[in-house]
């Protein structure tokens, strides 16, 4: 009995430490963002400013074009999670069931193209999409961020097709079915969870990029809302204030996502069915 | 690898079947998105890019392309910043990554078991994740600094800190800072990444096993280790390319300095080529940690398929 | 998918649609952005575009950060504006390669050239002698300092010779948590360096006649290691070794430290900021020689050589730099005016101003202007200064051996680039 109320507590301790960890510098965000300007500085290290206000939330509602940066997050984003999993997808599953020719050579691709620093890759990009007009555009931001995010996505899927044996969609396939159905029937369901989770961290690192949202587009009409909140960090004003409430704002959606998500992780589907 | 069927009398069948089953152009079907994608859009200018290390590109000079052969490596051999910029970058990327895959591992773990409040748990804990790094890097360069943020104040109060000077503005410590934000930035990844493997394990393999007496430990090292392997070694690897490639961090908090006691490779490459503008140089040093960075993978896949294969 | 398709045939529905009227659109690139500047350039902008009804200007704003990478990787791709907003130290990159357009035939025949100062045509032609931009304003550098913190630690007046501002500074710093200057350790800190040089060498002349640099001799090495002192000595924070624009200011203003040397646009900033009785602005102090060398930096406009509407896109900087456009932008960014006749406007007789107009009309006080002309000083001024002064300051390295490797880049930098 005390062995497991040792383990229980020294769990929720854990947790506990996990979960201020993870706040701390959420919250502290949160202060900065509420922090009226000339409080800023003087009374910086208190834990919550004496006088609280919503100026820079509202600063930054009024005076940038917010809602639109936020819309193209939103467009590129979804428009990435989604065509990223259906690329992945299949090709996780390609990875996973089949030996080819050739596989060897595509799993070091999808390596190499991890590889090299993004930097030098701007340069020519821009110059391969330039003529396409793709730059300046939410599609070649989707067209770009898939690229960059399946090979990693396709790793992990594979990782989560490999844990279900095979011998599931072919004894669908003995009686009758086809691979596909197979796939769409079966083993999908079981690699929810994965699919999910992989689905929740291309959406985010489509949200939060930042260098080719900055290289390849210029025009306020293509920008997604990281580039956004540098228009806050100006050579002239350092409004940390704005650009922390921006940054709160931006971070709501990526967290009701978030939660979003969390109902899927849990539901542990894969535990049952794999005994069977 | 699977749960443990009755194989016996249904392997031959079902392996015959397979084989049958496995069509010719099927693998190519599901791969072929994949592979176009990444040809068309990441190899091409990916190949480009490399091409600048043999030529001499100065970004804003019209007339500069010349093919120059092997100058630029030679330069890198040379080069005494570069050896001081992979030297941190070793320290960066092997803090980062360790630290993040074990506390990552850790909070994984606590997750995979039922208890009130896990929901709200894990909801709360994966948040650092949705933060853009450029936004991390801001926040954490304030919270270390001692006029508005707490941390210095509080380090020197648990006597960690001698005195509460900014961490980030001393050649020895300044990389901590930048390690301590990504870690807080990445455990998530390592706690999601790992978490959905765990919770794909059977749970009877560990009633088994307890049944059989096994302590805690044992289970861990003998069933959950060996079966999270395969995920652990992809996450470990693709975490530790992209670290030693990623400078936002950095770039924000310290931006390269004091002295360049923070500069990396990563962010060397990035001064190269948009300080002294010279791309040739700075693709000669990315195509080196390409190489780099291939063999260290190539070791890790090794690793991975000699412990698939001890597995079965 | 179908969101993509519905993207692109709108995109293409709209390019046929301009066609069909038959405006011409001028890109404009801004570089040093903030929301407030952003609407006064969209409002000079628009009396343009009143003024020429088929011409509409698309207005880019970059963020200013980094602004200089993405121009340039813009530019190296072809993808070029009409005019661009250009700051002093990125004009040598762009000019001597072609890629902008001499503005001189421009010059000749426009009305307002002759109500120029002189500054601003010189300093305009500082590559190959042509006038590749027009400046629209100056930063000239003077001395803020905090009359609280002075106050609290007695002292009466700002400095005005290197000794007392040595003085002053230990001063303030004696208070606990303060200390007597804002040092700008980080990007963008060449200016100090080059000053306390100039000051204690009594002289702001770059380079001998045979191009080699000066920073070897005894008088600029006693003025670098006298900022090096000011560090080491705990005259300037610690942290401030890294410290780049938003940190100086922000010190400034919190409090930390009394004095700072900038320009007039961290006024807005400042004043933002900070009641009017707390913080003044002097005169940039003198050193031995009675001389004061505050340095001179000023951004413009240019055009580029590939425009396809160059007579408009001169029509356009002619607007933002004429008589009316200019005075409302200088006003907003808080730079010095181009026109001579500026002087006498109601927003330059403000006493704040007062520091700047009074070091203009002092003969003691000369306007150092850095060698931006070179090539090398992009990369000398963003990445080499920060970090060899580092190490000075750190004690890494010693003010002599600093002195020596700017002296070898610097005399390479002029000498190659005859």
């Amino acid at each position: 009995m005390l062995r497991r109320t040792l383990y229980w507590s020294s769990h929720y301790v854990l947790i506990g430490l996990y979960v201020l960890f993870a706040l701390f510098p959420l919250f502290w965000l949160i202060k900065v963002a509420l922090t009226p300007n000339d409080l800023l500085y003087s009374e910086g290290i208190r834990l919550w400013p004496s006088r609280t206000s919503l100026e820079h939330f509202r600063f930054v509602l009024a005076h940038s074009e917010f809602p639109l940066f936020f819309r193209n997050s939103l467009i590129v984003s979804s428009g990435t999670g989604v065509s990223v999993t259906l690329i992945s997808g299949a090709g996780g599953y390609g990875l996973s069931r089949f030996s080819f020719r050739g596989k060897s050579l595509l799993v070091a691709l999808m390596l190499i193209t991890q590889m090299f620093p993004l930097v030098m890759l701007v340069a020519p990009m821009f110059r391969l999409l330039a003529p396409l007009g793709l730059t300046n555009s939410l599609t070649g931001l989707v067209i770009v961020y898939t690229t960059f995010n399946a090979p990693f996505a396709t790793f992990l899927m594979q990782s989560f097709f490999d844990a279900i044996p095979k011998e599931l969609e072919e004894a669908a396939m003995i009686d009758g079915a086809t691979r596909f159905g197979a796939f769409r029937r079966i083993i999908l369901p079981l690699t929810l969870p994965g699919i999910a989770a992989t689905g929740g961290f291309v959406f985010t690192a489509a949200w939060s990029e930042l260098l080719f949202a900055l290289m390849l587009n210029s025009s306020s009409q293509a920008s997604t809302f990281p580039v956004g909140l540098l228009s806050f960090v100006s050579k002239f004003s350092v409004d940390f204030g704005q650009m922390m409430a921006a940054g709160v704002l931006a971070l709501i959606p990526a967290c009701l996502f978030f939660l979003a998500i969390q109902r899927y992780l849990v539901r542990g589907l894969t535990a049952g069915a794999v005994k069977g | 690898m699977g749960p443990d069927h009755d194989q016996s009398e249904t392997e031959p069948e079902v392996s015959a079947i397979g084989r049958r089953l496995a069509t010719g152009a099927e693998p190519y079907l599901y791969t072929a998105p994949l592979l176009i994608l990444i040809v068309v859009v990441m190899l091409v200018p990916l190949s480009v890019g490399l091409s600048y290390a043999f030529r001499d590109i100065q970004l804003l000079d019209p007339f500069s392309g010349g093919f120059v052969g092997f100058d630029h490596f030679r330069e890198l051999e040379a080069d005494r910043n570069f050896r001081a910029a992979l030297l941190n970058t070793l320290i960066w990327t092997g803090a980062s990554v360790a630290l993040q895959f074990i506390f990552g591992l850790i909070l994984a773990l606590l997750l995979n078991r039922e208890f009130p409040g896990r929901r709200l748990a894990q909801a709360l804990v994966f948040l650092p994740w949705a933060v853009p790094t450029f936004l991390v890097g801001l926040d954490w360069a304030w919270l270390f600094n001692p006029v508005v943020g707490p941390l210095p104040g509080w380090l020197f109060a648990l006597k960690i800190t001698h005195d509460t000077n900014n961490l980030l503005a001393a050649p020895g410590t300044a990389l901590i800072g930048p390690i301590v934000a990504s870690i807080w930035w990445g455990i998530p990844f390592f706690a999601i990444t790992n978490l959905a493997a765990l919770q794909s394990i059977p749970k009877d393999l560990y009633e088994a096993a307890s049944i059989d007496g096994a302590s805690v430990f044992k289970q861990f090292r003998s069933i959950t280790l060996p079966l999270l392997a395969p995920t652990l070694a992809i996450t470990i690897l693709l975490r530790t390319v992209w670290v030693a490639n990623f400078a936002d961090l950095i770039v924000v908090m310290t931006n390269g300095g004091p002295a360049d006691s923070t500069q990396t490779v990563a962010s060397y490459i990035f001064t190269v080529a948009f300080r002294r503008l010279d791309f040739g140089y700075a693709s000669c040093i990315a195509a080196v940690l390409l190489i780099l960075l291939f063999i260290y993978a190539l070791a890790i896949l090794s690793l991975r398929r000699l412990i698939m294969r001890r597995q079965s | 998918m179908r969101a993509a398709l519905g993207l692109a045939a709108t995109a293409l529905g709209l390019s046929l649609s301009t066609l069909a009227q038959a405006t011409t659109t001028l890109k404009l690139v801004e570089v040093i952005t903030s929301p407030e500047r952003t609407e006064t350039l969209k409002n000079i902008v628009k009396t343009f575009e009143d003024a020429n009804p088929d011409v509409r200007v698309e207005i880019t704003s970059l963020p200013w950060g980094p602004s200089f990478e993405k121009l340039a990787t813009m530019v190296a791709a072809g993808d070029t504006p009409d005019v661009v907003e250009m700051p002093d130290v990125w004009l040598a990159l762009y000019a001597n390669n072609g890629t902008l357009e001499s503005l001189e035939p421009y010059l000749k025949t426009w009305q307002h050239t002759s109500e120029l100062n002189q500054r601003t045509l010189q300093l305009g032609r500082v590559v190959r002698s042509t006038a590749y931009m027009l400046p629209y304003g100056f930063y000239l550098r003077a001395l803020y300092y905090n009359k609280r913190l002075f106050a609290a630690a007695g002292v009466s007046a700002p400095p005005r010779t290197l000794d007392e501002f040595v003085a002053v500074s230990k001063k303030v710093s004696s208070l606990p948590g303060k200390y007597g200057y804002c040092l700008r350790g980080g990007a963008g800190g060449v200016n100090a360096w080059m000053m306390f040089g100039a000051l204690a060498s009594g002289s702001d002349v770059f380079f001998n006649a045979d191009g080699s640099s000066t920073f070897t001799e005894a008088g600029w090495i006693k003025g670098f290691s006298t900022l090096a002192n000011i560090y080491k000595s705990g005259l300037a924070p610690k942290d401030s070794v890294n410290w780049g624009y938003n940190d100086v200011i922000a010190g400034f203003y919190s409090g930390t430290c009394a004095m700072i040397e900038n320009d007039p646009d961290a006024l807005i900033a400042i004043a933002e900021r900070m009641k009017p009785d707390e913080y003044g602005v002097a005169p940039w102090i003198k050193g031995p020689s009675g001389k004061s060398f505050p340095t001179i930096g000023y951004t413009g406009w240019s055009m580029f050589a590939n425009s396809k509407h160059k007579d408009l896109a001169w029509k356009l900087i002619a607007t933002l730099d004429g008589v009316p456009g200019n005075l409302v932008w200088n006003r907003r960014i808080g730079a010095l005016p181009i026109y001579t006749a500026a002087v006498k406007d109601p927003l330059y007789a403000d006493t704040r101003f007062k520091a700047w107009f009074d070091e203009l009309t002092d003969p003691n006080v000369v306007p150092m202007v850095m060698p931006v002309d070179l090539r090398a000083w992009a990369l000398f001024a963003s990445s080499i200064v920060p970090r060899t002064s580092q190490s000075l300051l750190l004690g890494q390295i010693t003010a002599p051996e600093m002195a020596q490797e700017w002296a070898q880049i610097m005399t390479k930098a002029k000498q190659s680039q005859k």
